[in-house]
């Protein structure tokens, strides 16, 4: 989903101290600053025909690179996407700009359960751009158990068939599902109890992949994986063999949002990009061509029958899901558990 | 590289650069600069300096991100990037010497045209020559479907996201660096001083061993340099080609910076340590190159 991430980090490593400012200030751009395969280019076009602002369109592959570069470049970026718990972090921290909802009225597209989360209750900061969970894909033409929850996928049967997200937190929150501990309850003292089922789980694990999981499975490296729904929801279209399950312990449901940062240089035409996109048919594009579960109900009435009903894009049933929320400096612990636990 | 030529002793002093020849030498100081020595700079102070919880630095000196070098975690894994860059040395070696020495000894016309042979792969770009990899090494790849087409194996092997792929992919990328010097080595030896080898009684392994090879060392050096020191740091491979699954020192510090750790104090102390681990490798083996008997 997100390679170009490798090829940034590489020029990073070399330019770390560069990341200056380089954009001059001129009244008609946009600086987007997205995830990589998250957002069309015909939308990004779209814009500018209509508006005649220039969008330059920078991407990342994970929440932590994004802040890794917007923290140390004030007045660089004009719209960031960050998920839940990193919008949460960043209002605590006054790194967000109000959003003018004058500006925005097709706000109203939004679905109300999608709306007034915890992290920010009044949307003064944020609105949600896509949604989805983190679940299990089987290949259930090689593996023929029925596989409810993380217990069954994590099985010394299926060494080296399993892929899972290179991604610490998300890994760490399956465990304490696994062990019945609220996955927003990350203290040392859960994570000192959660470590023996990791050191269980991860010998299993033949490949950590967060940018394209989808892409060990379809090679049949792998037979089982727990992967952003998007992703299963665009192995289910390839092939209807790729199964997508709710782990039964619970899982997570991610909520990425679209905000301004402070300080962006280029407010207005922020405001007018974000009701741009807010918009059903523009909307309806994203979702066609990342199959996430879209909040903006306007836009899903467009959707076909067909992108309904992949399982993987809109689960259905009362699956068990919660969002992350910001755990401030216990994520070092995170970090330190599992690096120390694929050390060895 | 090659210590030999240069004459130690008598320097005439109408040699020493002149203005002219510091203008000229101006802007590779200035490169030098601005993008070795301030970026260090900046690495060493901050790798005395600490984060705060969303990761940004925070000015107060600390010892610990050294400390935490030296963590056993973190021991390990520099233990075991050494290990692979050792290896994929050694392989490279193994494989490009040969090249090398016969690119060198081809006909004239004939050398340019292989040498291009090595470096037609860099016209394309080195992430897409590691998916290639992929294509070729996956359960359902290539290799496996050509040798169980062949009859030579039944079940597929294993070889992508395991240490192997690693490996292949590590000596893949460097074994260009390690032709190169070793090849202008080889291309300066003097046929005289082999044939006189021969006329002196040696036989093929003795010569290669006593005459050739340090002849050659020189190159050989240059190439290990070349080699080790990038496959030490390299993160993108083992990502792409080892599943994630192993982690190097160039993963952790990756991490450190736009990965999940985000501890620019942490991932600079383990940078200035790589950077003086290289700097007395470096020390390490000039010396023992000045020390090589020669002739």
């Amino acid at each position: 989903m997100k390679r170009m991430h490798i090829i940034t980090a590489l020029v990073c490593a070399v330019f770390i101290t560069l990341g200056g400012n380089s954009f001059a200030a001129q009244s008609k751009t946009l600086n987007l600053f997205c995830w990589s395969e998250y957002i069309p280019q015909a939308v990004l076009d779209g814009f500018t025909k209509e508006t005649g602002t220039k969008v330059n369109y920078e991407t990342y592959g994970s929440n932590e690179e994004m802040l890794a570069k917007l923290l140390p470049s004030k007045g660089k970026y004009d719209l960031i996407v960050p998920s839940e718990y990193v919008v949460e972090a960043l209002i605590k921290r006054n790194k967000l700009e109000p959003l003018d909802m004058s500006k925005i009225p097709n706000f109203k597209n939004i679905g109300s359960e999608f709306k007034g989360f915890p992290f920010d209750p009044e949307n003064k900061y944020s609105v949600p751009y896509m949604t989805g969970s983190v679940g299990i894909v089987v290949n259930t033409e090689k593996v023929k158990d029925d596989i409810k929850g993380y217990k069954d996928v994590f099985q010394p049967k299926f060494k080296n068939r399993i892929v899972v997200l290179n991604d610490n937190r998300e890994i760490v929150s399956w465990a304490l599902s696994m062990a019945g501990i609220d996955i927003n309850d990350v203290t040392p003292a859960t994570i000192e109890k959660i470590k023996p089922i990791l050191k269980e789980w991860l010998p299993l694990v033949k490949v950590y992949d967060s940018d394209s999981p989808k892409t060990a499975l379809l090679n049949g490296d792998v037979d089982l994986g727990i992967v952003w729904g998007g992703e299963a929801a665009i192995l289910y279209n390839q092939d209807k063999k790729f199964k997508y399950i709710l782990p039964v312990e619970g899982a997570h449901r991610f909520i990425d949002c679209i905000a301004v940062p402070a300080g962006a240089p280029h407010p207005d035409a922020a405001m007018a990009f974000i009701n741009y996109i807010l918009r059903p048919e523009v909307s309806k594009l994203i979702s066609e061509a990342f199959p996430y579960t879209n909040p903006n109900v306007a836009a899903r009435e467009l959707l076909s029958a067909a992108e309904l009903a992949n399982p993987a894009s809109y689960p259905t049933g009362n699956p068990k899901l919660e969002i992350f929320r910001d755990i401030g400096k216990n994520a070092t612990s995170v970090d330190k558990l599992m690096t120390d636990l694929k050390s060895h | 590289m090659d210590v030999r030529t240069i004459p130690h002793a008598e320097a005439p002093a109408g040699r020493r650069p002149g203005a002219a020849g510091w203008m000229l030498a101006a802007p590779m100081f200035a490169w030098l600069v601005v993008f070795v020595i301030a970026p260090t700079v900046i690495l060493f102070v901050y790798s005395f300096c600490q984060r705060d919880e969303m990761g940004e630095l925070v000015f107060s000196f600390s010892l610990e991100n050294y400390a935490r070098v030296f963590d056993s975690t973190y021991l390990y894994i520099f233990w075991r990037s050494i290990w692979y860059a050792a290896l994929t040395t050694v392989l490279c070696i193994v494989i490009g010497y040969p090249v090398a020495y016969f690119i060198g000894r081809a006909r004239e016309d004939n050398r340019n045209r292989l040498l291009m042979l090595v470096m037609v792969p860099f016209w394309t770009s080195f992430l897409i020559r590691t998916y290639a990899w992929i294509t070729i090494l996956k359960s359902e790849g290539l290799l496996n479907g050509m040798l169980q087409l062949v009859g030579v194996i039944s079940a597929p092997l294993e070889i992508l996201y395991t240490p192997l792929a690693v490996v292949i992919g590590l000596v893949y990328a460097y074994v260009p660096f390690m032709i190169l010097p070793i090849y202008g080595s080889v291309e300066k030896l003097d046929n005289a001083l082999i044939e006189a080898a021969f006329d002196l009684g040696a036989g093929p392994i003795r010569a290669f061993s006593k005459v050739i090879i340090p002849l050659t060392n020189p190159g050989i050096i240059a190439g290990t340099l070349l080699v080790f020191i990038p496959s030490i740091g390299m993160f993108a491979i083992t990502d792409l080609m080892g599943g994630a699954r192993v982690k190097m020192i160039g993963n952790v510090i990756q991490d450190q910076f736009t990965g999940q750790a985000r501890d620019w104090p942490f991932g600079s102390a383990l940078g200035i340590t790589l950077l003086a681990m290289f700097a007395v490798a470096f020390w390490l083996t000039t010396r023992k190159q000045t020390d090589v008997p020669m002739g």
